[in-house]
């Protein structure tokens, strides 16, 4: 199943996002950022499945939520970043 | 015990405070360090704090700084936005985690309304100081000496007029009155708040200054202190015990209303001091005031607060931490004896300390 990883600039701001999606019925885990896709070191995303990523995205952007960037895994594991 | 020190620390917090704490210490490991349970499980907990707190007082969760004290959050304001040689407003009655960090910058600082219970001197003092644009004005919202509450809707109209940045100290306010809305507000977690010592808030519109630098958790790489809220003031590992406490202090006043608390200390204030004043006590009390209450016995301050103690009545004698206050009301000398009212405060109180007050005679 395609997955998809939003990534913010602190944990502070993760679990807002966090909150605001499931608030708004998108169904997604809070987890430490895989280290590729963190420049700066250390940091949280929020993974979900593939699909709600417009309806996350337009939430994130209705509560005011900033995050970095979307990167999306294909079912066959490759990742690709997609424009924020 | 007749607990009316609640100014220098609230003491019967709620129970669910107290589990809290427990909890947290049985639960949790560093917050924002992991992906395991006990990490994520300390994550939440602090995230539950800085909600707590944006939903009590208006802000977002990340414009939440969590500090030590009420007192690290000033500095860290005050650090923010004063730079050695500038030149800063502050009340008369502000207290020595105000003037001491100004000090210690070498700030130029202009004291501005120093009348009691003078919401009227204190506005035209501080508008008189602000025209010369000073780089910041720092004043508290109640005296944690006399329980005066200063004007601070208007001081911040005031602040916004002259664009001048504003920190105000909600150590005495927070849990008893709605804040106003400051570029920073500073409050300890465990007076109004009920929270644990070792705690406290600062509400920021912008990234303070680190006081401490270190890791947080986030964006490690870089050797600069990351620059956003909440981030940029937190380095170190987190007070989750504390912070997990705090949360419930705050869910407790949000599920009470702090509307009837500010009343019910009025309420005690205004009996206390008609009672003191019946003794023949010299009794500080005006209109602005909260649940502090200063007057004078007719010996040294703090031998009446010994005598007082033995009677089961705790208060407070001295300067309290705040000379300036004294300097402004003309009871350097002497300093006072305090009775500060909390979330219990109730009429059994206030007869238990005039009935044990008569030791003093």
């Amino acid at each position: 199943m395609d997955m998809i990883f939003i990534t913010f600039r602190s944990i502070t701001l993760a679990q807002r996002g966090e909150r605001t999606l499931r608030t708004g019925g998108v169904d997604c885990a809070l987890m430490r950022t895989p280290k590729w896709m963190e420049n700066k070191g250390c940091g949280y995303c929020l993974r979900l499945r593939a699909g709600n990523e417009s309806r996350a995205v337009s939430l994130l952007a209705r509560d005011r939520v900033p995050y970095n960037k979307i990167y999306t895994q294909n079912a066959d594991g490759s990742l690709e970043e997609r424009s924020p | 015990m007749i607990y009316l020190d609640n100014g220098a620390t609230s003491f019967h917090k709620p129970p669910e405070v107290l589990r809290a704490v427990q909890e947290a210490l049985r639960t949790c490991a560093n917050p924002g360090r992991g992906s395991h349970r006990p990490a994520m499980a300390a994550a939440e907990r602090i995230y539950d704090c800085r909600e707590a707190a944006s939903r009590l007082f208006g802000c977002l969760p990340e414009q939440v700084v969590l500090t030590t004290s009420g007192t690290h959050g000033l500095n860290m304001a005050i650090r923010t936005l004063v730079r050695p040689g500038d030149p800063v407003v502050i009340s008369g009655f502000e207290h020595n985690a105000v003037t001491r960090p100004l000090h210690a910058l070498g700030a130029q600082v202009t004291v501005a309304g120093r009348k009691l219970f003078s919401p009227e001197d204190t506005l035209e003092q501080m508008e008189d100081a602000l025209r010369k644009r000073p780089k910041a004005l720092i004043c508290t919202h109640v005296s944690n000496v006399f329980g005066y509450i200063l004007p601070v809707e208007q001081i911040g109209w005031l602040c916004r007029h002259y664009g001048v940045p504003w920190i105000l100290d909600a150590a005495q306010s927070a849990g008893s009155l709605p804040l106003a809305q400051a570029d920073f507000v500073a409050m300890p977690g465990h007076k109004g708040l009920l929270g644990p010592q070792g705690t406290g808030l600062l509400l920021c519109t912008r990234p303070p200054e680190p006081l401490l630098y270190g890791g947080t958790g986030s964006a490690s790489l870089p050797p600069t202190m990351p620059e956003d809220l909440p981030d940029r003031g937190e380095a170190g590992t987190l007070n989750v015990p504390g912070y997990a406490g705090l949360t419930e202090g705050l869910r407790y006043l949000h599920r009470t209303g702090i509307h009837g608390m500010a009343r019910r200390q009025q309420q005690e204030v205004r009996r206390a001091a008609a009672g003191l004043e019946r003794l023949g006590f010299t009794v500080f009390s005006g209109p602005c005031q909260l649940g502090t209450l200063s007057f004078l016995p007719h010996g040294d301050c703090e031998e009446a607060a010994t005598k007082l103690a033995r009677k089961g009545i705790a208060l407070r004698a001295g300067l309290h931490c705040a000379p300036l206050a004294h300097e402004s009301a003309g009871t350097l000398d002497t300093g006072t004896l305090r009775i500060s009212y909390g979330h219990d405060a109730c009429p059994s109180q206030t007869q238990a300390l005039l009935t044990a007050a008569r030791v003093l005679l």
